[in-house]
């Protein structure tokens, strides 16, 4: 154990080499992915302060290459279907390079939007896409996306947040709908949501400190941290868990240091990047959850990472704070 | 990825491996292409179907063709023969026993039995063994527990009858067999939550279900005081509203203090047999004696800080919760 550090300089030539995999079956198998994949590559080296491993340009024209033109959002690759979840990465990385601009030169800004809004239901939740899959997942990445191109309403905040309220808990935690178990990813996403609407407050105190309970309970006994009761430790809970405690302010309701040690045993010594668990293959979701847990812990001199967004705070703090009306400037 | 053990490939092996991959990427990338060039030109026949199938088959994860194909059945739908949608739910059957925790299938699954338009109350009643047998061999798994909820609830809306009572059999039938099943407690929650809103039960039958849940929980932290699963339940059991409703504070305070009486007593056999105190005896006597401060009695000693501050040595990982609630 005495030899664990952060391999920083091998997780960059990692991330770097991701898209040089062409020659594997594994790479195109996993096209569905890829535009999530950047955002995680992408935000993973801003945490290392290495954004310049990626060439913005050639990022950017691959994002604008996944525009689905017959709905407005992005898909994950050229040619693939538009979904929440691709729109969001889309957004999201062209923030990170300072070039939202660009959606409205192209005349898309509009046409996205309107998809992201079009798939609100009548009780503020959202569906993924148009065949119906209702999830917090999709309330968090719809209300995320508003967010950083300054489109939230009351019209959609609102509906969006009771349903959130909705998913709360017997134990504090938050579900995928309005009475499915608690799991800490969505925990993090209904959070999120919440902190993303200004409307942390609806929850109340004590439900609040139930909440940090139950994410606190995640930790197991070698330092990592699971997303439900009973299950094994995952490094990319490291993120769904620690980001939840710090949206609450209870960031330090884990021990920092059994964590950290989980996710550096966690590092490929070899090849770089970070597993779900020590030995386990390696790859760009459980790298940039880990490096993003790392930096909100305060280690290793990284890049500060925001709780709400999963982007450097030095991005997050240029968007536009809702309710617009009490902080226009 | 998740669970997948770690290789170090030697570079013969890599030779080897991408030389093989060679032909499955060309294979694969030529299907890709046909079949996202006749979803291009708005082709719905059979014969488009079955091309999204063969994709799928290499590839399940592949969301935009699950939306093809699902643009093709509603085409196709008017005209198909009665064995469609069986088909249909065949394909996604052999999808999700090879890989259970994809999303996709599982969406598709649902979006197929909404959409099957014949689909009897006998078809819903053969999708919950399904899902039983799903359950009996991942017993946590999410998406499984989801789709049994979304199934339940189509079934009581058909038979126009509601299934909490049977639902909360399975669900104890399930705890029975592992104690630790977290996803079968929260489960319970719903189900008597939802028994007393709907007003299921009669007076009499109200106070019988506290009473058995009394002893039910009694029964599972003598059986696994390490379990928190067992010990969210009997949080949530001691401040939610139902039993304060159903009991008399006298009732209720009784009830508190026999759990404390065993909470006390299995910490004291922990502290016996391995030298140290239980923490989630502890962590729950400190619920107890909050939830009897108030029904407004006078607690005759408040342990709760002693309490706390045996958590911080006990359980370190913690200690900044413990000394939260302690500067209360």
């Amino acid at each position: 154990m005495s030899d664990l550090t952060l391999l920083k300089e091998k997780h960059i030539n990692y991330i770097e080499a991701l898209d040089k995999k062409k020659d594997d079956y594994e790479y195109w198998l996993s096209e569905h992915l890829r535009l999530n994949g950047v955002y995680w590559g992408l935000t993973a080296l801003c945490i290392l302060d290495a954004k310049h491993a990626f060439t913005r340009e050639s990022v950017i024209e691959f994002v604008m290459n996944c525009w689905d033109p017959r709905s407005g959002g992005f898909g994950p690759f050229p040619r693939h279907d538009s979904h929440l979840l691709s729109t969001l990465s889309a957004v999201q990385i062209l923030a990170t390079y300072d070039s939202l601009a660009i959606l409205e030169e192209t005349n898309k800004l509009e046409d996205c939007t309107k998809f992201i809004i079009s798939n609100q239901l009548p009780d503020g939740s959202f569906q993924g896409d148009r065949f119906g899959e209702v999830d917090t997942r999709f309330v968090y990445t719809a209300l995320n996306a508003l967010s950083i191109l300054g489109k939230l309403s009351p019209e959609i905040v609102d509906p969006a947040v009771d349903f959130i309220l909705k998913c709360y808990n017997f134990d504090g935690g938050f579900g995928l709908c309005p009475g499915a178990e608690s799991h800490a990813a969505q925990a993090f996403t209904c959070l999120g949501a919440l902190k993303i609407a200004n409307k942390l407050d609806a929850l109340t105190p004590k439900q609040i400190e139930e909440t940090g309970w139950w994410l606190s309970e995640r930790q197991t006994p070698g330092g990592g941290l699971n997303g439900r009761p009973s299950k094994l430790p995952d490094v990319c809970y490291s993120w769904w868990v620690l980001s939840s405690l710090s949206i609450i302010g209870k960031l330090d309701w884990i021990d920092y240091k059994g964590l950290r040690n989980f996710i550096l045993e966690a590092q490929d010594k070899i090849k770089g990047g970070i597993s779900d668990r020590p030995d386990n293959e390696v790859d760009v979701y459980h790298t940039v959850f880990g490096l993003a847990g790392l930096s909100l812990m305060g280690f290793y001199d990284l890049v500060p990472i925001d709780p709400t967004y999963c982007m450097p705070t030095s991005v997050t703090k240029t968007f536009k704070k809702y309710p617009y009306e009490l902080n226009n400037q | 990825m998740h669970g997948i053990k770690r290789k170090q490939y030697s570079r013969e092996i890599l030779k080897q491996k991408r030389l093989q991959d060679q032909l499955k990427i060309k294979t694969y990338n030529k299907l890709v292409d046909e079949t996202l060039t006749i979803r291009d030109n708005k082709i719905f026949t059979s014969e488009s179907l079955q091309l999204t199938s063969k994709v799928l088959e290499l590839n399940p994860e592949f969301n935009t063709v699950w939306n093809y194909r699902r643009d093709i059945i509603l085409q196709l739908q008017d005209t198909a023969p009665p064995e469609f949608w069986e088909n249909e739910l065949q394909f996604t059957m052999e999808k999700l026993k090879r890989f259970p925790k994809v999303y996709w299938i599982w969406n598709h699954r649902i979006w197929v039995l909404n959409n099957y338009s014949q689909a009897s109350t006998k078809i819903w009643i053969r999708e919950l063994s399904i899902v039983d047998k799903l359950l009996s061999m991942d017993a946590r798994n999410y998406h499984g527990w989801h789709y049994r909820r979304l199934i339940v609830k189509n079934l009581e809306t058909l038979k126009n009858q509601l299934m909490d009572k049977e639902e909360l059999g399975y669900v104890t039938t399930v705890i029975n067999k592992n104690i630790s099943n977290y996803s079968a407690w929260h489960q319970r929650v719903q189900l008597i939550t939802n028994l007393f809103k709907e007003h299921e039960l009669n007076k009499k039958e109200m106070k019988k279900m506290v009473l058995d849940e009394i002893s039910y929980i009694t029964n599972a932290i003598y059986t696994d005081a390490d379990d928190q699963s067992v010990w969210f339940y009997t949080n949530w059991f001691i401040e939610n509203d139902i039993v304060r409703l159903v009991l008399t504070n006298e009732e209720y305070m009784k009830m508190l203090g026999e759990m404390k009486e065993n909470i006390i007593l299995i910490n004291n056999d922990d502290l016996e047999f391995s030298g140290k105190e239980n923490n989630w005896c502890l962590k729950m006597l400190i619920v107890i004696e909050g939830a009897l401060k108030s029904t407004g009695h006078a607690v005759e000693t408040d342990h709760t800080k002693e309490y706390l501050n045996k958590l911080i040595d006990l359980d370190p990982q913690r200690k900044n919760r413990y000394l939260y609630l302690l500067s209360k």
